[in-house]
């Protein structure tokens, strides 16, 4: 009867750890949507061209640091180039226009990424093994991988980092007004582009470092892109301008979908992790179309 | 005018075409001046070309494609046209849009801080401008921790207006302060437009609907229609003038006119007085 709870433990444990890694992918979402209300459908996109660059700069004989600071450097002009040619030029638009330029430039990142750097499957070794960590196993019988840990980490850093950008700082006062109305915030002088540019390279950064841990899981491959859209349940159950929901919605997805998997999973045939987190989304915009932590629309009547 | 009489004047807008999208005429022939401290208005009815003008001088235009074709409009000794909102900023001109504009999500002292974005001002510099702007805006301090998108429309228009102030500007551009509230507002809203002009020495060009709370509190008035200046004059001269009030208060044996026949009818009988 003990090992069974601790198994359970095992999965769920297993399945939060795992969460975290949607979570990063769902950050970058997030930033994009508080920015221009928009969701960025180039986002997996994004990780996947800035995991396949870092992965192809080491290939070229960088070391692993100085490859890891050029990809952020060149998804800073990633983030420059898409707003002064994307972004700008349709800023007063329809946000569906925007939408759909986002689904475009994802397509032009992808073909990118491969023109540059080929199609093949990559391995990417972060230095950090995919294996239970033996002193925890033995000390509480829960085999939690290196790995998943390491993201936990990562995550947790690069979520408060973004809360103190937003919530203490000058530019992030001037990046949620922005969000809230960017006609009224250009009244005041907030530079809409300074504040775009910003987002698109942040939302890049991110992009790298969720790419990065994913493509060690699961191999620097075109797989990434279509695993980046498991953010989308992600952003319906923690809100899509919230990164807090980003956080929680993603430990959701992550444990939900396990312990689903395992003990649900075996009457469906197994495999339901593909699309439980669906069902559950469903059931949010149904309930709560908001999300956990989203912000009420507000409408003066 | 004089070569001294320009220096005075802080905004000169002369003979202004605006188009929109290329094809739509928002305003066909508009010239005015502000002289430095002052309160102007710019009166009309709905699509007048009130928004427009002012939108013009901001350069907020560019944002709604629209275009200055004609004419000329000059800030502060300063061709505005090949500024963007961002610059007009830091020159010292803002706007407060028409519909107040809060950022809803925020709270009502963020809203007011966001108005010194482009400052660089030390957190305690901040807080001392806060705090002075409260002063004008007690109401304001009372609800400083709500989010802006559940405060009333008086407050709305509060911190729409304490926003634009805390940049600092040598001009303030105010569409529409009195839409949609109740007249005691209104009449709260103008005091403190007013005294902020006498304190700050903030020069003022506000566009209005509501004609007789604008003249009261301004020094001149222009009344435009069809994207023309059809009259200007001294506050109180407009006031006074037989076809505002005809026009305005629509007070007429033949009922309400458009304010072009008016002034048709009082050429051919005793010539245009102001």
């Amino acid at each position: 009867m003990g090992s069974e709870i601790l198994f359970f433990f095992e999965v769920v444990v297993g399945g939060l750890l795992a969460g975290t890694m949607y979570s990063l992918v769902a950050l970058g979402f997030v930033l994009i949507y508080k920015a221009s209300a928009t969701f960025n459908f180039a986002q997996g996109a994004m990780v996947f061209f800035a995991v396949l660059s870092f992965v192809g700069f080491m290939e070229l004989g960088l070391p692993f640091f100085l490859a890891f600071i050029v990809t952020i450097g060149l998804m800073v002009i990633v983030g420059l180039s898409t707003e002064r040619l994307v972004i700008r030029p349709l800023m007063n638009q329809s946000e569906d226009t925007l939408l759909m330029a986002t689904i475009g430039l994802g397509y032009v990142l992808e073909g990118l990424a491969q023109a540059a750097w080929g199609v093949e499957v990559r391995r990417l070794d972060l230095g950090i093994p995919d294996f239970p960590i033996m002193f925890i196993a033995d000390a509480i019988g829960i085999f939690i991988s290196a790995l998943d840990l390491t993201a936990g980490a990562v995550a947790a850093f690069m979520v408060i980092s973004l809360a103190v950008l937003f919530t203490q700082t000058k530019i992030g006062l001037g990046l949620r007004a922005v969000a809230d109305d960017p006609g009224a915030a250009s009244s005041i002088g907030i530079p809409l582009k300074h504040i775009m540019l910003l987002v698109w390279s942040a939302a890049g950064v991110v992009a790298l470092v969720a790419g990065c841990l994913w493509g060690a899981r699961a191999g620097v491959q075109f797989a990434l892109v279509d695993l980046a859209l498991k953010a989308l349940p992600v952003l319906i159950i923690g809100g899509f301008s919230s990164i807090p929901g980003a956080i929680v919605g993603g430990l959701i997805i992550g444990s939900t979908e396990k312990v689903l998997e395992v003990y649900i999973g075996p009457f469906f045939g197994g495999a339901i992790e593909g699309w439980a987190p669906y069902v559950l989304a469903v059931f949010f915009l149904l309930k709560r179309p908001e999300g956990l932590f989203g912000e009420k629309i507000i409408r003066r009547v | 005018m004089s070569e001294q009489n320009n220096s005075e004047n802080i905004l000169e807008i002369k003979n202004i075409e605006v188009v929109y999208d290329d094809v739509i005429l928002a305003v066909s022939d508009v010239s005015l001046d502000v002289p430095k401290g002052s309160i102007v208005a710019l009166l009309g009815g709905n699509g007048a070309g009130k928004s427009t003008t002012l939108k013009s001088v901001s350069t907020m235009l560019a944002s709604e494609r629209g275009k200055v074709t004609k004419g000329s409009i000059t800030y502060d000794g300063e061709r505005v046209e090949k500024l963007n909102p961002s610059d007009m900023v830091n020159l010292g001109l803002v706007q407060v849009l028409e519909g107040r504009r809060c950022f809803g999500h925020l709270t009502v002292e963020e809203n007011v801080i966001s108005g010194a974005y482009t400052r660089k001002l030390s957190k305690s510099e901040i807080k001392s401008e806060l705090e002075r702007m409260y002063a004008y805006f007690p109401r304001l301090k009372e609800r400083r921790k709500s989010q802006a998108g559940f405060t009333s429309g008086g407050e709305q228009q509060m911190i729409a207006v304490a926003r634009a102030m805390m940049a600092k500007p040598k001009m303030l551009l105010l569409d529409e302060p009195s839409m949609g509230l109740a007249p005691q507002l209104v009449e709260e809203i103008f005091n403190i437009v007013k005294e902020l002009n006498e304190k700050e020495g903030v020069s003022i060009l506000l566009a209005e609907q509501n004609t007789n709370i604008a003249l009261r509190n301004s020094d001149y008035g222009y009344i435009i229609e069809t994207g023309q200046v059809m009259l200007d004059g001294s506050a109180k001269s407009l006031l006074n003038d037989d076809k505002v009030k005809e026009f305005y208060l629509g007070i007429s044996s033949e009922g309400r006119k458009n304010f072009r026949d008016v002034l048709k009818e009082s050429k051919k009988n005793k010539g245009l007085a102001t």
